[in-house]
């Protein structure tokens, strides 16, 4: 369990935000922490998405991996860029 | 007695040098100072000024400037003038005084450096006039703002910003600390001199008079264009050091000059995109951002670039995709971000806005109102959270402005490099260039986001964030129309419901 800073960007809107999340959060929680800033606010909800993913360079990550075992495989400094978008 | 006439005794005058004997010329003229950076001090004597003025001259036309800047105030506190101006363009002016009031006074230490510092005598004798301009354009802004000070809280902001973490003004700052105060004078001369003032501000300064006499605004035009006429003038020291440093040093005039372009860029389109495209009235409008800059700053920059045989910056088509988006995304951002503001942001998308918009720009629907259609949305159903942050947008680590803001959502991407052991965004790899060339220079400014992740912003929230920017309830921004744009549906149809 710890905070950790990531640089999210959601795609389709125009800005990355600083993103607060845990390391113990899943790829699906740490969707929701990012498309919070943009869903609703510059972006309308997609009715026909089955919720969010989470990308890093390009590779869609597991829903329900964590952060923490993420970076048992690969090294995430802090401010990493994450994509996150609709999942279709 | 008779004076002699200037000619018989300028060209003496102006070049009087030391022979030294107690200290070498290095000791008194540093490398540091100087960043002469290997050309011979012999080269300097080639570097010619075109000005031919002498302080009785300059006395006597600066004398005349003031009183005539001097007539046009008195007239105008009289007549009350500011009760009566659109809340648009107040918004900019007080961005205007904010950023740029205490940028003429860094200017005033550059200039006293060039008397002091700079290679050629001529150059030095001319940085007096320079630096007595710069006096004069910092307390030209001071009066105007302590004038209205009565009338608004945020003209004390005219002298405050720059002794605030407000995120605009850090970048502001960071700019010229490096360019005006911490270059040494051959590169200050070429960034500053040459491409910031008499490319940029030089004309920034017509256009925006022009826009202030249109909205009524006769004394700030007045003053704007009372400084023009100086600026004109002392930014031609560039010109003769170009000469020079071309025949020793081709490629560092070309990157000098192509970094200092960039960033010079990014922040007129944070200051004059945003004032020209969304905050002047529509109907007041003579030219988009982007035709302003076509021009009057890409056709100047590039025929310089050809007089003196350098090439087009590398990114050209990049700066050209920049000029379509950058301001717009600034705007939204700005806007979004509004109480971390010192003035209050015309939102701007009423539906003849809009028309006028996508006639100057054919993307901007697809690229921007889309975005405006949910905020729009938000507050006719008046959820008003919604319109507002709960978090801070990623910053660049050059120039300090969000990512996202060079370009626009079909174009963002990650520009993320790793150096000493920890992350750096940029929001362009133009911006990334500048920082790879360089990257001890720049690597440790803290944005925004690194101070707030380093916890020097507390309570770590919005209202943390706020009261760290020195951002009180009487100047943070809000709607400067109070979403009169957005509220009526008869006015505004949504272009999506179209
Ligand atoms: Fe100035
Ligand atoms: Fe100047």
């Amino acid at each position: 369990m710890a905070l950790f800073p990531i640089i999210g960007r959601f795609d389709g809107d125009f800005v990355p935000h600083l993103v607060a999340v845990d390391t113990e959060d899943s790829m699906d929680q740490i969707a929701e922490k990012v498309a919070v800033h943009a869903v609703g606010r510059r972006m309308p909800v997609n009715a026909d998405a089955d919720g969010y993913e989470v990308l890093l360079d390009d590779r869609v990550l597991d829903g329900g991996q964590t952060l923490a075992a993420l970076m048992g495989e690969t090294p995430v400094p802090p401010l990493q860029w994450f994509d996150v978008r609709w999942k279709t | 007695m008779a004076l002699l006439n200037r000619d018989d005794w300028y060209d003496i005058a102006r070049d009087v040098d030391w022979s030294f004997s107690y200290v070498d010329r290095d000791e008194a003229f540093p490398e540091a100072w100087v960043g002469a950076n290997g050309i011979p001090p012999e080269a300097w004597e080639d570097w010619e000024e075109p000005f031919r003025v002498s302080y009785r001259d300059y006395v006597k036309v600066q004398r005349e400037k003031e009183t005539g800047v001097g007539a046009i105030r008195d007239a105008m506190i009289r007549a009350d003038l500011y009760a009566h101006l659109d809340p648009g363009h107040r918004a900019s002016s007080h961005l205007h005084m904010g950023t740029t009031c205490m940028v003429e006074q860094m200017a005033v230490t550059m200039q006293s450096r060039f008397c002091r510092f700079a290679p050629s005598p001529k150059w030095r004798s001319l940085g007096v006039f320079g630096m007595l301009d710069e006096i004069r354009h910092a307390q030209l802004d001071l009066r105007f703002s302590h004038d209205l000070l009565k009338d608004e809280p945020r003209f004390d902001w005219c002298q405050k910003a720059f002794h605030t973490n407000e995120w605009g003004v850090i970048a502001v700052r960071n700019f010229f600390d490096d360019v005006m105060l911490n270059a040494g004078c051959i590169e200050a001369a070429l960034a500053t001199s040459l491409t910031v003032e008499h490319g940029f501000t030089n004309m920034q300064f017509v256009a925006l008079a022009s826009d202030a006499m249109e909205a009524g605004d006769i004394n700030f035009s007045n003053l704007l264009s009372s400084i023009q006429t100086d600026e004109a003038r002392h930014a031609q020291v560039g010109f003769p050091t170009l000469d020079v440093v071309i025949k020793h040093d081709p490629a560092r005039a070309q990157r000098i000059i192509d970094v200092a372009f960039w960033r010079a860029f990014r922040l007129f389109q944070t200051l004059t995109g945003t004032a020209m495209d969304y905050y002047t009235p529509v109907e007041k409008r003579k030219m988009s951002f982007k035709e302003f800059m076509l021009e009057w700053i890409v056709k100047h920059h590039e025929r310089i670039l050809r007089d003196y045989g350098l090439k087009l910056p590398w990114y050209w088509d990049k700066f050209l995709l920049a000029l379509d988006h950058g301001h717009h995304a600034l705007h939204i951002g700005t806007w979004f971000w509004r109480p971390t503001l010192f003035w209050k942001p015309n939102g701007g998308i009423s539906p003849a806005e809009r028309r006028w918009l996508n006639e100057k720009y054919p993307s901007w629907d697809d690229s921007w109102g889309v975005l405006w259609d949910q905020i729009i949305e938000n507050i006719r159903a008046g959820r008003m959270d919604k319109t507002l942050p709960e978090t801070l947008p990623a910053l660049c680590n050059l120039t300090q402005l969000p990512l996202g803001s060079a370009i626009d959502r079909h174009h963002l991407g990650k520009q993320q490099v790793e150096y000493e052991g920890r992350v750096y965004h940029f929001d362009s790899d133009v911006s990334r260039w500048v920082f790879e060339l360089d990257p001890a220079r720049y690597a440790g400014h803290m944005n925004v986001v690194d101070r707030f992740i380093a916890g020097q912003i507390q309570p770590m929230n919005l209202e943390g964030g706020l009261n760290w920017m020195g951002l009180t309830p009487d100047v943070m921004g809000d709607d400067a129309y109070d979403y009169r744009w957005a509220r009526d549906e008869a006015e505004q149809p949504l272009q999506a419901a179209e």
